[in-house]
């Protein structure tokens, strides 16, 4: 039996609320659900490309113990849900257009199936279960 | 034949040993099992989650000293 997709739009550019959307999305994703992702606001700044782990990541006390310990970086992880699950990634297309960026020159490569506008992520979410991180 | 690997995922936490355990499966055959170690608590319960819900057969999971050996079977 297929799972109801899952929607998540990320927005809050903090490392933790990342980690947790990276380990929501992958997990649902290898576990036979479809998954979108929907990236936007200061969320877009941790995708820059060129970023080091370093420059990529702000946040608090969880933060910190993920640059000591053994974590999977978040970015990996939603590379990880795409390569071994159903998922597809999408930036805010508003984003984009404020910080003059195009996505398959200023984003992580080989992350995102494309810009997307916020009534078009809603419609198809109407389908399935939405969160927002 | 049926193979068995076994993947050392002990100091990796969640969901990393989960997500290796996947892409072990991923390029294995049908009958051929993984043996994952894993040192993260929640991969005791996760793994078989996962697996009930993905339809992989697990064939034991035992604790050892400070990690869990969960053995997963490729079914389809």
């Amino acid at each position: 039996m297929s799972s109801k997709p899952l929607y998540v739009m990320l927005c809050s550019g903090e490392h933790e609320k990342i980690q947790l959307a990276a380990m929501v999305a992958s997990v649902a994703a290898v576990s036979d659900r479809p998954v979108e992702v929907f990236v936007t606001m200061n969320a877009v700044l941790a995708f820059e490309r060129g970023k080091s782990p370093a420059e990529r990541y702000q946040g608090g006390h969880f933060h910190e113990m993920f640059k000591t310990q053994n974590v999977p970086d978040a970015i990996e992880l939603f590379g990880q849900g795409k390569m071994l699950g159903e998922m597809k990634m999408w930036v805010c297309s508003m984003v984009l257009d404020l910080k003059h960026w195009d996505h398959d020159k200023h984003l992580t490569e080989d992350l995102f199936d494309g810009p997307m506008g916020l009534a078009k992520f809603l419609a198809d979410s109407e389908g399935g279960e939405l969160i927002t991180i | 034949m049926a193979e068995r690997q076994k993947i050392d995922a002990r100091g990796a936490f969640c969901p990393g040993p989960l997500m290796e355990l996947i892409a072990a499966l991923k390029l294995a055959s049908i009958g051929d099992e993984v043996d994952v170690w894993s040192s993260d608590k929640g991969s005791a319960s996760d793994i078989p989650a996962w697996c009930a819900k993905v339809g992989h057969s697990v064939v034991e999971a035992s604790e050892h000293d400070g990690y869990w050996s969960v053995v997963v079977r490729k079914a389809k």
